[in-house]
């Protein structure tokens, strides 16, 4: 994957995921229909292509009227992401040079792969989650159990503990994919298929569609880290 | 705009500990009064989740997830609260409620409050603690 390829494919992926998260925002208050409303218009302005350098740099002040109208990311860790493939992206447009216009798009992918591999590590070091005791309790009584039969997940210790480690150790080894396309790709659809679950069980959709946006740098990085030596 | 910059710093330096371990989870409950000097005993949870969700259901909610996304958000700002109470996120918890509470629901009352309720596990048992009580903010219709 060429790095224009890659960088278009990620705005359109980055735009599709804000048009998503902002439709839900207006049925809400007046001032939050009308940031949404603009976030909207300049999302699909990027699809289209349509002085994508200028939209992006639009949305990022966007952003940052948004960040402190809620006073942080209205949904944490997807929010975050967001805000990171979006500054990524401007970086990428306005460096003065192929070279800092590469970093730029480069410390994207470098933080999808820290996004999975520091998840991994801060769970692996945890007795809870080593014993499957950690999802347990996510089931059990965290807020995030989207309805109350999913509850009873917590009453199967042993899935639960195959769980775990079958995400621990995807998540510590996820970096191991980055020497091969094949290998990448495979992750990345199993990273996928994580998310999508986690959608589903967790709500999270907006992780989902956001993380995915993130994967053409990866896929641009890896090519051109291992493939170009 | 320094407190703006200082929000998006950690997304452009992410600490990507997701779920590192299992805080205690803030439920949130609001009563409903006549008047200030009326003490709350019924309150009721916001927002009580479903009791089953079909895979058709959970499918739809991949792209139109608006309640539940704004609960999360009102989950954010209880867990701000229970950090470092601040106006900002008592504001939008009680705006948020109130929006969404129906007429024939308010009656007569004048009055709304909510309260943070924090489930933990202690040992093998789950642990219920009041954690913090908002002000009394006036209905207005």
């Amino acid at each position: 994957m060429t790095f224009d390829d890659a960088l278009r494919l990620t705005e359109v992926l980055m735009g599709f995921a804000f048009i998503l998260q902002s439709i839900e925002h207006l049925r809400s208050f007046n001032n939050e229909r009308i940031l949404f409303s603009l976030r909207i218009i300049l999302s699909v302005l990027l699809i289209f292509d349509f002085y994508s350098s200028w939209v992006i740099a639009l949305l990022f002040l966007l952003a940052l009227v948004i960040l402190h109208r809620f006073q942080g990311p209205y949904n944490g860790g997807a929010d975050r992401m967001g805000l990171l493939v979006l500054v990524c992206l401007c970086l990428a447009y306005f460096a003065p040079t192929l070279y800092w216009q590469e970093i730029a798009f480069g410390y994207l992918a470098l933080q999808l792969v820290l996004s999975y591999l520091i998840s991994g590590w801060v769970k692996i070091v945890n007795p809870d989650w080593r014993s499957g005791r950690a999802l347990r309790d996510v089931f059990q009584f965290s807020t995030y159990s989207v309805s109350d039969s999913l509850r009873d997940f917590a009453d199967s210790p042993r899935l639960l503990f195959v769980m775990s480690w079958s995400v621990m150790l995807f998540e510590l080894l996820f970096p191991l994919s980055l020497f091969f396309t094949e290998s990448l790709v495979v992750a990345l659809v199993i990273a996928t298929c994580f998310h999508f679950t986690n959608a589903c069980i967790f709500g999270l959709n907006r992780f989902f569609w956001i993380w995915i946006a993130a994967y053409p740098s990866i896929l641009w990085l890896q090519q051109r880290v291992f493939t170009s030596a | 705009m320094l407190n703006t910059l200082k929000l998006l710093l950690p997304a452009l330096l992410p600490s990507w500990r997701f779920f590192d371990f299992i805080a205690p989870s803030p439920r949130i409950q609001f009563a409903l009064l006549r008047s200030e000097d009326e003490v709350p005993n019924d309150w009721m949870l916001f927002r009580p989740r479903p009791t089953y969700l079909s895979f058709t259901q959970m499918l739809g909610r991949m792209v139109w997830n608006p309640v539940w996304n704004e609960s999360l958000f009102m989950v954010s700002c209880a867990e701000r609260i229970i950090e470092q109470p601040t106006q900002h996120s008592e504001d939008e918890i009680l705006k948020r409620i109130r929006f969404e509470l129906a007429a024939d629901m308010l009656g007569d009352m004048k009055y709304i409050q909510f309260r943070l309720v924090t489930v933990q596990r202690v040992e093998k048992e789950l642990v219920e603690e009041t954690v913090f009580q908002s002000r009394l903010e006036p209905i207005v219709r």
